[in-house]
């Protein structure tokens, strides 16, 4: 695989300083730390916080249809505008907040590639006006059920043994830690995998500077190491469904596997969940010294 | 000179009015505020274990205590300036103060200063946990 499945789906940050102006386009920053935009973003960029403008605040899940629109409207979003995603961590947030806008079924979105680290690399100009767009008439269709996965089709897919990536650190997905290295806890009470999820950490997928590896690494890394099938539906998870949302990009977009959703559930459910299964250890069925496969059939 | 509670209130109160983004920019200013490393810190840093393990990004810090008065020296990830700006800011409240006033650092500073609807509820129960992480320090520290 020479090239990306959908190249498009990438743009560089030349082509975004190109095009900061440009009225079809809204530059769109999503990241885990708030202040890092009001320090400085892209030139005529507006931020969507992943956690206090896309989810609901009351339920664990994200705004309904008509808070959806409202955010589209208020950052100056049509149903035409092409939204270029980018943000810090290498663009974990703004893979997100991309995710969130497929499930509402936006027909024109993009990241950029390499994000802040990027930009900032490159020593590209920040600023620090905050950017105002004449208010749209958005209007949303109701959500995509086919990029997310919901805890019991996640337990079907996983007794019918189909691909379950687990993005989480090894130390997260063997049960050893219940948390990142150097994160809080947020709460799981148990720990360990969904049993036959492979363990393919996120990071894997990018470079030093924040962009993704290229469609030879990729390929090398999720279909010959790792045995997944692009034809096969796949489900990817993490904690929360960050991380996750970064590998769902890379699987859907960048390696074209046909049927790939994100549980955004995570562990942060599954792992309190009652009576559900659950793997410890490094090996994805069970302990390492029975002969069960690595990857899923 | 103001105890730590007085010294809080006054940051709280600069605070809860301001909207959303001009928080953010005030929090801003204090992470400008917070000093750099001196040397002798920055040679502990490599051989003393003094990294927040429990907060989500590169956290460092000393509570000092000297003839019963608090010093927190802190260093914070440049690309976290929330955590830098709230780190910064109990570093000021406790600066100089007798040891026994760490006890007045609330868990609840982020909603007195109307930060945590803000900045959403996962970041701010880090905020908490360094809250608490930093009194403890302090009440311990020797």
């Amino acid at each position: 695989m020479a090239e990306y499945a959908d190249p498009d789906v990438l743009v560089s940050t030349e082509w975004v300083a190109e095009h900061h102006n440009d009225p079809a386009v809204r530059i769109v920053e999503s990241n885990e730390d708030r202040a890092l935009y009001t320090q400085g973003h892209v030139p005529g960029a507006v931020e969507i916080d992943w956690q206090v403008d896309l989810q609901d605040q009351v339920v664990r899940d994200y705004v309904d249809r008509k808070g959806f629109e409202k955010i589209c409207r208020s950052n100056g979003i049509t149903n035409d505008t092409t939204v270029i995603f980018y943000g810090d961590k290498n663009n974990w947030w703004a893979c997100y907040a991309f995710w969130v806008f497929k499930l509402y079924g936006h027909p024109q979105c993009k990241i950029m590639n390499g994000g802040r680290k990027k930009w900032q690399l490159e020593d590209r100009s920040w600023s620090t006006d905050r950017a105002s767009y004449a208010p749209t008439t958005y209007i949303a269709p109701e959500q995509d059920k086919s990029v997310r996965a919901l805890r019991e089709e996640v337990l079907k897919h996983q007794k019918a043994g189909k691909n379950l990536v687990d993005v989480r650190s090894p130390e997260e997905y063997s049960g050893e830690r219940l948390h990142m290295p150097d994160y809080p806890n947020e709460g799981a009470l148990r720990g360990g995998h969904i049993p036959g999820a492979v363990n393919i950490p996120w990071p894997l997928s990018v470079n030093e500077d924040g962009t993704f590896k290229t469609a030879k690494e990729l390929e090398k890394l999720y279909c010959k190491t790792n045995h997944l099938k692009r034809r096969s539906p796949t489900i990817a998870y993490c904690r929360i469904g960050e991380r996750s949302s970064l590998t769902w990009f890379v699987l859907k977009y960048l390696l074209g596997f046909g049927n790939v959703r994100n549980y955004d559930g995570s562990w942060m459910e599954w792992g309190n969940c009652v009576g559900v299964p659950i793997i410890k250890g490094s090996h994805p069925q069970s302990a390492p010294d029975t002969n069960t496969p690595t990857s899923s059939p | 000179m103001e105890t730590v509670n007085e010294r809080l209130d006054q940051i709280v109160e600069e605070f809860v009015d301001l909207d959303g983004r001009e928080k953010l920019e005030l929090l801003l200013d204090f992470a400008n505020r917070l000093p750099p490393l001196s040397d002798e810190y920055t040679a502990k840093k490599n051989t003393e274990d003094r990294r927040v393990h429990e907060c989500q990004t590169s956290v460092f810090l000393w509570p000092e205590i000297s003839n019963g008065s608090m010093n927190l020296v802190a260093e914070v990830a440049e690309e976290a300036p929330t955590v830098k700006g709230f780190v910064a800011i109990l570093a000021e409240a406790v600066a100089s103060r007798p040891q026994p006033e760490a006890q007045e650092l609330p868990e609840d500073l982020l909603e007195k200063m109307g930060l945590a609807d803000v900045l959403g509820m996962l970041r701010s129960r880090g905020l908490r946990a360094i809250v608490s992480r930093v009194r403890q320090e302090l009440i311990n520290a020797k």
